[in-house]
Parts: C-alpha cells; structure tokens; sequence
C-alpha cells in the first residue's frame, strides 16, 4: 500500500541522500525565483549559457575546419555551401566565428576571474589591514586607473608579445582596480561589525578573521563584479585582435577576423564584416544583461529597485 | 575653493609621476631582446653581435634602468618625447600634427552624446516604465553591446555600398578648409558619441529620478507649475553634476576608444599613429603616446572635479 503513495520513493530518497537533495532544490528554487523576478535576465542568461557551450563544443557545431583553405570557394558570399560565406583565402566564416567565440570567452573569462580574484584579495587585505599598506596600495590601484583600460591593455599585450596568455594579463591588470576598490570598501564597513568585533575580542587571528568572517561576506559582491565585467572584458580582447595585439592568426577570434576583413583589400567584403560583429554584439550583450539580473538577485539594496 | 585647486593638482602632480614609473616598467618588462621586438624575430638573428651593441648604445638600452627613466623624463621636460624608431619624426611633432584632429573628434563626440543621451534621459524620467522609457533603456544596453569600431566599419561600407560615398582620408586642419575637416572626422565622432550616449542616458535618467523625488520638487508641483517645467528648469540643473563628472571620465575612455575607431575609418588622427605604432611595436613611440594619453586623461579628470567642485559647494567645503 505504501508503494502506491506517490511521495513514497522522494521520501525514500531524501532519507538516503539529504543533503544532496536539499542542495539540488535550493539550487533550484534560487533560479526559479530568480526567473521570476527577472524573465529578461533568464532569457539572455540560456542565450550566454548557448554561446559558453557552443564554445566548449566548437569543434562539434562548426560545419568546416576553420583553418582549412578551400581554393574553390574564394570569397564568396553566404550560399548554401557556406551560411556566412567564405573569406579570400576560402575559410568558412560561419565556423571561424563558431570557433572565435572559443577565444573570446577563454580569454574574458580567464582575464575577468584573474584580475578581480588578484584584486579581490589585494582589497581584501588593504581594507582590514589598514595603515600605511593600506595607503600605498591606494596609491598604486590610482596610478593603474589613471589609463583608459584599453591603453593599458595594449601596452602590456605589446611588451609581453603576442599570445592567448599574455592577452589574458593584459586585460587581467587593467580589471585589479575595480576588484580591488569594491571589495575594501565591503571590508571597511564590515570591519566595524559586531560580529567581527567579537571575533578579535576572543583572539582570532587577522589572517582567520580575514577568510572565514570576512572573506564570505565579499563572495556576492565578488560575483556581482565578475560578471558585469565580462562584458567589457570582451569587447576589449576584440578590439586588441582588432589593433593586431591580440591572439595571432591563424587562430579565429572576433577582433582578428575583422581586423582581416579591413586588411583584405580596398573595400572589406560585407559579410566578414558584419558576422564576426553580431558575434560580439550578441555575446557581450548577453552576458550584460545576465550581469544585471545576478546583480539585482544578490544586492539586496538594488533589490525591487529598478 | 583655491586651496581644493590646489590639492587637486598636488594628486595630480604624484599621479602622473606614478603613471610615468608604470608605463617605463610596462615597456621594459618585454621578454627578450627589444631589439627582438623591434626588428622581427628574423630581422634579430640577421644582426651580428656589434650590431647588437650598437643599437642597443644608440638606444640607450644599455644604460641602468634608472638612468633610462631620468634621461626619459628628460626629454619629456625638453617636449621632445623621443623619436620614432622608423620613421624621422619627433612624438612631439606626431602629437602636433595628428592630436588635433583627435582632440576635435573627443570633443564633438561628447557633445553628440549630450545632445543625443539628456533628451532621451528627460523623456525617459518622465514616464519611468513606459513604453518609451524601456524602448530607450533597450536602446541604451544595445550601444554598450555594440564595439564602436565595427559600427565605424558597418557605416564605411554602408556608405559605399549606397551612396558610393568614402569620406576623404587627408589630415586637414578646421581653419584650412572646414567642410572636408568635418567630413574627416564626423564619422568617428557619431560613433563614439553614439557609445557615450548610451551612458549619458542611463546615468542622467537615475540621477533624474533621485532628484525628482526631492521636497523642493514637490514643492514646485504642487505650487503649480507644469510637469515639464519643473523637471527641465528645477530637477534637471541638480541632475547634471554625476553627468558631468561621467562625461569628463567617459572622455578619457574616448581617446582609448579612438583606436580602434580611427583604424576603423582610416581617420589619420593620434589614435591611428597608436595603431601603427603597436604593430610595428616601435616601443619609443608607444611609450610616450601612452604617457601623453595617461596625462591628457588624469588632466581631464581634475578638470571636471574642479568644474564640478565650482558647481557644487557642498563639494569644495568638505
């Protein structure tokens, strides 16, 4: 008779592994109340999950070898054979686009994670550290904000020499800034707290208070920056590609293959131009507006706000 | 208010000394051989053991760092900037010559995007949520979506490919002859007033309803005067000093944003020299070029805390 009532085997189940269970349907409540509240959010978050995997699974989705020269089809605009034609050297455009998002994504999210985790910490130190530390590395986060993010990015990526590795420092150095300034203003309010005060009082170390009272605090703020930051990190390794300081060809990214396309003769083919450009537009729009939907799910100040 | 000035410049004075410090050390910390990097990988093996040498004295690499910065420095007192290392032109003349035609693109730009960004902020705070209100919020998201200089491309060809027309590619001064000057720069200049406005809009709009919900704005409703007139002639003024101080920031983000834009439309401005220098990764130029914007930029930012100070005493008395 038991077997027959229908919450038999879920109670079954939660006996076996609870806390698994619980994880997974909090996991799953968070995204339903977070798509509640913001259905654009959702939406352009599935289109910023579809290019991540898209991505990851390049080699898969693309119809050609976006390396391959095909003498036979030089030039030619979107047909049947090739969706978003195919540039001088015959390469299909619509696979080098599938595969620069690959470069894109290593590179903004590899760059975004590093300076603001670099930055982060920095903060996080300066902040409940205090005193001259704390002064001169105001100082040297002022001197790093004083180029326009760009410039930057293009002198480090020139000196290091061209490769996936030194874009990703060179857009890494120009995020530390914002990383560093979010986060020691969360530490200095949170230093004052009661609860960190009772902390000292009973003779934690800075170093304890640091990570396990203070360093959760910061993981929402953290978050929050992450990824409204991806998006400019993208534009920006598409605009190094673009001044030829970014990832070298052959291998396809956005900034490259526009830089190709200006580089091809008097009068670029329209459809190099402009697909390599949705990409971007697209991509830096999703993970933007999935930016803004993260932030107004954890601040709970902007929360309802807009 | 004269001794807010002053500080300002004071920070000012040890930022552009701290910027100075970062960008030798960014130009000095290349992997290998400059020489490498200025002659090609190929063009390095070819040069013998006293060619080496010689280039690097002739250079000045050869010399302790410290002494490379102070001799730099030097030259930079002397307005001399360096020279190009393969063409025979000075920074300073480079700077001469092209940074007009930059400097008037930044600031055609701003005054697009504040022609463009505070109407629509105004239409926008209006009627928050309205139709009109979210097409021009979508609109806003869309522009910092969109890299300026892949709009810049898309309209070259679009003008070709409709109106055959191609913007004239020469460096002409606004006094020499005003129409093809506009027509050299007005192309860069919508595209980065375009991607300005979007900020303008979204910033002007906030700070709009922040002040809208102000007593003194309630006051002036209710005392009777029309809905548009209070928010034109007593919200907005208030509204304007975040989008001011923005403006001023977002202006040092143009002339990075020129770059890539002017490569776009093959303007001949300061930005293209930076393009060209960083591919033939001629390190003296870049060096200097980078300082120059680093410097115009912190100038740009005391400047607009000053106008802003000037037009906020709460500001300059704290």
């Amino acid at each position: 008779m038991s077997s027959l009532d229908p919450d038999f085997e879920t109670s079954a189940e939660i006996g076996a592994r609870p806390a698994e269970i619980s994880r997974l349907r909090r996991v799953f409540n968070t995204l339903a109340t977070f798509t509640r509240r913001s259905p654009l959010s959702f939406f352009w978050g599935v289109i910023a999950v579809a290019i991540l995997f898209m991505a990851i699974a390049a080699p898969l989705v693309a119809p050609h070898d976006p390396l391959k020269a095909n003498f036979r089809l030089m030039s030619k605009p979107p047909n049947e054979l090739a969706y978003f034609g195919t540039d001088q050297i015959g390469r299909d455009t619509l696979s080098r686009v599938i595969h620069g998002s690959r470069a894109s994504l290593t590179v903004a999210i590899a760059a975004v994670l590093l300076g603001t985790t670099f930055g982060a910490f920095w903060g996080l130190a300066s902040g409940y550290l205090g005193g001259r530390f704390d002064i001169i590395s105001q100082r040297i986060i002022e001197f790093l904000q004083s180029f326009p993010d760009l410039i930057l990015a293009m002198a480090i990526a020139m000196a290091l020499g061209a490769g996936t590795d030194t874009v990703i420092i060179a857009i890494a150095v120009t995020r530390i800034p914002f990383g560093g300034r979010v986060i020691r203003a969360v530490v200095m309010s949170l230093k004052e707290q009661a609860y960190v005060e009772a902390a000292r009082s009973i003779g934690a170390s800075k170093l304890r208070i640091m990570m396990r009272h203070i360093l959760p605090q910061c993981v929402a703020p953290y978050l929050i920056l992450a990824t409204t930051h991806l998006g400019v990190a993208i534009i920006i390794e598409a605009s190094l590609g673009f001044l030829g300081v970014g990832i070298p060809p052959p291998t396809p990214t956005w900034g490259n293959m526009l830089a190709d396309a200006l580089n091809s003769g008097l009068i670029p083919p329209w459809w190099l131009v402009l697909f390599p450009g949705i990409a971007i537009t697209i991509t830096v729009l999703a993970f933007n507006l999935l930016g803004d939907g993260i932030r107004d799910a954890l601040d709970p100040r902007l929360r309802g706000s807009v | 208010m004269y001794t807010y000035i002053l500080r300002r410049l004071a920070f000012g004075a040890i930022t552009i000394f701290g910027v100075s410090v970062i960008v030798f050390l960014v130009m000095r910390i290349m992997p290998g051989d400059p020489l490498a990097a200025i002659f090609g990988p190929e063009g390095f093996t070819k040069l013998s053991e006293v060619d080496r040498a010689h280039f690097m004295k002739e250079l000045g690499l050869s010399d302790p760092l410290i002494v490379q910065y102070f001799k730099w420095i030097g030259q930079i007192a002397s307005g001399e900037f360096g020279k190009s290392f393969f063409r025979d032109e000075s920074v300073a003349d480079m700077i001469l010559r092209r940074g007009p035609l930059t400097a008037e693109i930044g600031i055609v730009s701003v005054v697009l995007s504040w022609v463009v960004g505070i109407p629509v902020a105004i239409v926008s705070a209006m009627r928050p949520n309205s139709i009109a209100d979210n097409v021009s919020r979508f609109m806003s998201i869309l522009c910092l979506a969109i890299p300026g200089f892949w709009l810049g491309m898309l309209i070259v060809l679009a003008c070709l490919f409709w109106f055959g027309y191609r913007a004239p590619l020469v460096s002409v001064s606004l006094f020499e002859d005003p129409w093809t000057n506009f027509q050299v720069i007005i192309g860069p200049a919508i595209v980065l007033g375009l991607g300005q406005a979007a900020y303008i809009a979204r910033m002007a709009r906030s700070s709009l309803l922040e002040v809208i919900r102000e007593d003194y704005v309630r006051t002036a409703r209710a005392k009777g005067v029309n809905g548009r007139f209070v928010v034109i002639r007593h919200a907005l003024p208030n509204a304007m000093l975040p989008v001011i101080t923005l403006s001023g920031i977002l202006l040092g983000f143009v002339l990075a944003g020129s770059i890539p834009v002017e490569r776009a439309f093959g303007t001949p401005g300061l930005g293209y020299a930076m393009f060209t220098a960083v591919n033939e990764r001629d390190i003296f130029v870049m060096q200097n070029l980078v300082f120059v914007y680093s410097v115009v930029f912190v100038a740009l930012n005391i400047t607009v805390d000053i106008i802003v100070a000037w037009l906020d005493p709460r500001i300059r008395y704290q």
